[in-house]
């Protein structure tokens, strides 16, 4: 009240007595002081809002921050810009397929070709120096791919690479040629539906090859020793991993994995992807197959046809048409499935040895459904990132150990060393890979 | 009205109330506005999550497939815990180091690849004698080739510095493939002396001591890339040497220039010469005398920078130093580029489509383009890294036309990643010519007994 004392004080200069007028200003001035107040006010909390949202501090840097400092932030700012350039750069969104034409074909992989068998026969009996089989054992061609473009995060890169050099140590050993790919061929078959485009050029392209191996770029070789056993299929065409009371008795949707196969090249199977490949046709068509599948198949949750639910209802409904020549493989792991399996390698690794393939030491751990190259999956990006990396390194053991080596833990990218070196080396008969 | 309500003195107060509570009201909602956008407010959500929210209602994205595997009879493994996107996890906090660090070697013994090896020529004879099934030669002409590469078993510095690396793998898997070629990727490090640029030594010993029916071992830089899929390496040519690098006689022994050659790529021979050359070269490589060691490489050699002792400087300098033990079995190649510097190259892509054929491996069609100071994996390079990662991609896509070819594709451009066809479809697969005779090359033919 203090201020009002003072300001009647001065108004009353003359008589004592504060006039009209002077009550008048001392009004207005009440009230500009609470305009002002509140003014002060606002302006307090637009700063502050300000400075957490833009950043008021931006406009006056940090007079000690360093030139390196500046350097590496302005090298970063480029580096996520361009990242972010060359992830949204052809991100895989091609044309969208022809509304008209899809309505009334049904999609072929290309010209209908009969007469494969003979004309592959022809080829090897021109060409004795490819020859089909090697001393004895069929050439195998292993493919996989992974997209053309970035993942949605570095380390679905990184493990993609681990992933390569997991696949490409195991052909070594095993003498096995690999194709990566990495191209999409073709904008309709799109996705998991790409692998059938892909192993059907690559058989008509490679006559001297006997078994196309698909294997998908989640999935790892964790028995670097086992040989699959090709004696098993002479009379079959395709061998995958599956069960066939889930497949025939409850129709599930999981009875068999895609993600690990054998495709013998011959007509037969240029026939199976013929008559595998319509449901993938992108857009309208993959859409309402996948309302087929989900009503059909055990278990299938509501989403777009994929090729795996393709295939089984496709065996399911024309089983007297495929499946003499299919095996149904599930007496080692030629798919499997991580979770179960990665917790155990410690014990695998202290009670039995490579070579088994089977739950004891399984030949492949198949990541389903972590999705390393998304920005995230079905499953704990973490859980997911550590077994990855355990799987890894497991089957980098065994790689490492011919040379001396080990990793510190299966979790551990460092390696230490577990035999002394010799100056006699070749004095044990120890041999990595097989004779070819 | 208000007047008859309250009363003259109450409406004063009343309109006191409501002065005062205008800026209450004000600075409460302010408040609210602050915290919610800070903090969030539990499930009434932050103004992000709204927009969120609201976009997702009317965006039309078709919801990703969710492919939620259960194998039948696994114990239940649904997700219990919170999911969390790969973006928020660091990698750092998943690795586990289960042992105790090794111990330093003494520091005052000199630094060794490895106990002496001293009769290696007799012993891998007799191996070979041995297991006549493993042999060194493929053909008369063709040697047994490891090609060996690698890189750190960590996630690059730059984010997207893993997909160029997964790319310049998938384009020597492709060049290893169409040569029958065999390939390493080595992701570890063997020797924490010999970290950086010098971990090759270790591991390129290892592989020829391990693998005696390894006639030659290619060591190629990860940042380097096959660009001519056709060119086969002369070999006969290389029948009396032991090292073949790219490179200029008269600059390496002549100028001392530290780029006379480079280590890059380069062709060893398997045979004790090689294990000694490695031992002659180590001693620069381990840390703690690789500044120093780089300090006299800087002052002995042409226009070489001051920094850390390097491979390549290293060797350069042992070349001229003891050229009369070394100098005779080393070929420094320079008709065609078993290592192509990128920055002459990469910009005449096109033209070299237009004018000329793969086959070539030289300036005309360079067998291999390297990205010297590019460095994608780390956080600094030499050069800015738009142009690097652009002209990488461009190298790739001149290399992949020349594998797409085969099964009838290409890229739209050497800028662009998708393919279009290059020829129709037809039933007749196996009557297309193979162009550059890839596919079936005579040096991968094999032989066939005559019984």
């Amino acid at each position: 009240m203090g201020h009002l004392t003072g300001l009647n004080r001065f108004s009353a200069a003359g008589d004592g007595l504060p006039t009209a007028a002077a009550r008048h200003r001392a009004t207005r001035s009440r009230r500009g002081f609470g305009n002002i107040r509140l003014t002060i006010i606002c302006a307090l909390i637009t700063i502050l809002v300000l400075r957490g949202t833009v950043g008021v501090n931006r406009i006056f840097p940090d007079a000690a921050a360093t030139t390196a400092e500046a350097e590496l932030h302005r090298l970063v700012q480029e580096a996520n810009l361009l990242t972010a350039k060359i992830r949204s750069d052809d991100d895989g969104s091609d044309d969208p397929p022809d509304e008209k034409s899809e309505s009334n074909s049904t999609y072929i992989l290309g010209p209908k070709i009969s007469g494969w068998d003979g004309a592959r026969k022809t080829w090897l009996h021109r060409n004795p120096n490819f020859p089909s089989h090697v001393n004895g054992e069929a050439r195998v061609l292993l493919v996989t791919g992974s997209p053309p473009t970035p993942c949605d995060n570095s380390i679905g890169d990184h493990y993609l690479l681990k992933s390569v050099k997991n696949k490409i140590d195991y052909y070594w050993i095993h003498g096995i040629q690999i194709v990566y790919n990495l191209a999409h061929l073709d904008a309709k078959l799109t996705g998991y539906w790409a692998k059938l485009l892909l192993i059907r050029r690559l058989m008509l392209a490679h006559p001297e090859v006997e078994w196309i191996w698909w294997i998908d770029s989640d999935a790892m070789f964790t028995d670097m020793a086992f040989e699959i056993p090709f004696q098993k299929y002479n009379h079959h065409n395709l061998v995958l991993h599956g069960y066939p009371d889930l497949l025939f008795d409850q129709k599930s949707w999981i009875a068999l994995n895609t993600g690990s196969f054998l495709l013998r090249n011959c007509q037969w199977s240029l026939d199976l992807l013929d008559a595998w490949a319509p449901m993938g046709l992108r857009g309208r068509v993959r859409d309402e197959a996948g309302k087929i599948l989900m009503k059909n198949l055990e278990g299938r949750p509501a989403f777009e046809a994929d090729d795996q639910s393709a295939l089984i209802y496709l065996l399911i409904t024309r089983k007297d048409e495929w499946m003499d020549k299919i095996f149904v493989e599930n007496s080692y792991y030629l798919h499997g499935y991580w979770v179960g399996l990665v917790d155990k390698y410690e014990e695998m690794a202290g009670k039995y040895h490579p070579g088994l393939g089977d739950e004891r030491w399984p030949f492949g751990t198949h990541f389903v459904g972590c999705k390393p190259c998304n920005s995230y999956g079905d499953y704990p990006a973490e859980k997911c990132l550590r077994s990855m990396e355990r799987a890894f390194n497991f089957a980098d053991n065994q790689v490492l150990e011919f040379y001396g080596f080990g990793h510190r833990g299966l979790l551990s990218p460092k390696v230490k060393s577990i035999k002394n070196e010799t100056a006699t080396p070749l004095s044990t008969v120890e041999k990595l890979r097989r004779p070819k | 009205m208000l007047e008859r309500c309250f009363g003259g003195r109450r409406l004063l107060k009343v309109k006191r109330l409501l002065r005062n509570g205008k800026l209450t009201l004000l600075c409460l909602a302010l408040t609210v506005v602050v915290i919610r956008g800070y903090l969030g407010a539990g499930k009434f959500g932050t103004p992000q999550q709204d927009f969120r929210e609201i976009r997702n209602r009317f965006s039309r994205r078709q919801a990703e497939p969710r492919r939620v595997l259960e194998e039948a009879g696994a114990g239940a493994g649904a997700a219990a815990e919170e999911k969390r996107s790969y973006g928020d996890v660091d990698i750092k906090t998943i690795w586990i180091d289960e042992d105790e660090e090794p111990e330093r070697s003494d520091p005052n013994r000199p630094y060794t690849l490895g106990p002496k090896i001293s009769d290696w020529d007799e012993r891998r004879a007799r191996w070979l004698k041995k297991n006549p099934n493993c042999p060194n030669f493929l053909r008369p002409d063709k040697p047994r080739v490891l090609l060996a590469t690698g890189s750190s078993p960590k996630p690059c510095e730059n984010p997207v510095g893993d997909h160029y690396l997964l790319k310049a793998l998938k384009n020597k898997i492709d060049y290893c493939r169409l040569h029958g070629i065999e390939i390493f990727y080595n992701m570890a490090l063997l020797d924490a002396e010999m970290a950086g640029f010098w971990a090759k030594l270790p591991l390129i010993r290892k592989l020829l001591i391990s693998h005696p029916d390894i006639e030659f071992l290619w060591w190629m830089d990860s940042d380097a890339m096959f660009t001519d899929m056709a060119f086969e390496i002369p070999w006969e040519r290389y029948r009396d040497s032991n090292f073949v690098m790219h490179g200029w006689d008269h600059m390496v022994y002549g100028q001392k220039n530290w780029i006379g050659l480079n280590t890059g790529s380069f062709l060893l021979r398997n045979c004790q010469w090689s294990l000694d050359i490695l031992d002659a070269w180590a001693p620069m490589g381990p840390l703690k005398v690789r500044e120093e060691a780089g300090k006299m490489l800087a002052r002995e050699l042409k226009d070489r920078p001051p920094f850390e002792a390097d491979d390549q400087s290293a060797i350069v300098y042992l070349l001229v130093k003891e050229k009369d033990k070394w100098a005779d079995k080393v070929y420094l190649e320079s008709a065609y580029y078993l290592h192509g510097y990128w920055g002459i190259l990469v910009d005449r892509f096109e033209e070299m489509m237009e004018n000329y054929h793969p086959g070539l491996g030289d300036h005309r069609w360079p067998l291999v383009t390297h990205f010297v100071g590019c460095k994608p994996c780390g956080k600094f390079g030499d050069y800015p890294v738009e142009r690097c990662l652009k002209q990488m991609d461009r190298a790739f896509n001149f290399a992949d036309n020349q594998v797409l070819q085969i099964y009838g594709f290409m890229h739209k451009s050497l800028d662009n990643r998708k393919v279009k066809r290059t020829r129709n479809e037809t039933d007749k697969p196996l009557e297309i010519k193979d162009k550059f005779g890839l596919i079936h090359p005579a040096f991968k033919a094999v032989k066939v007994s005559s019984s």
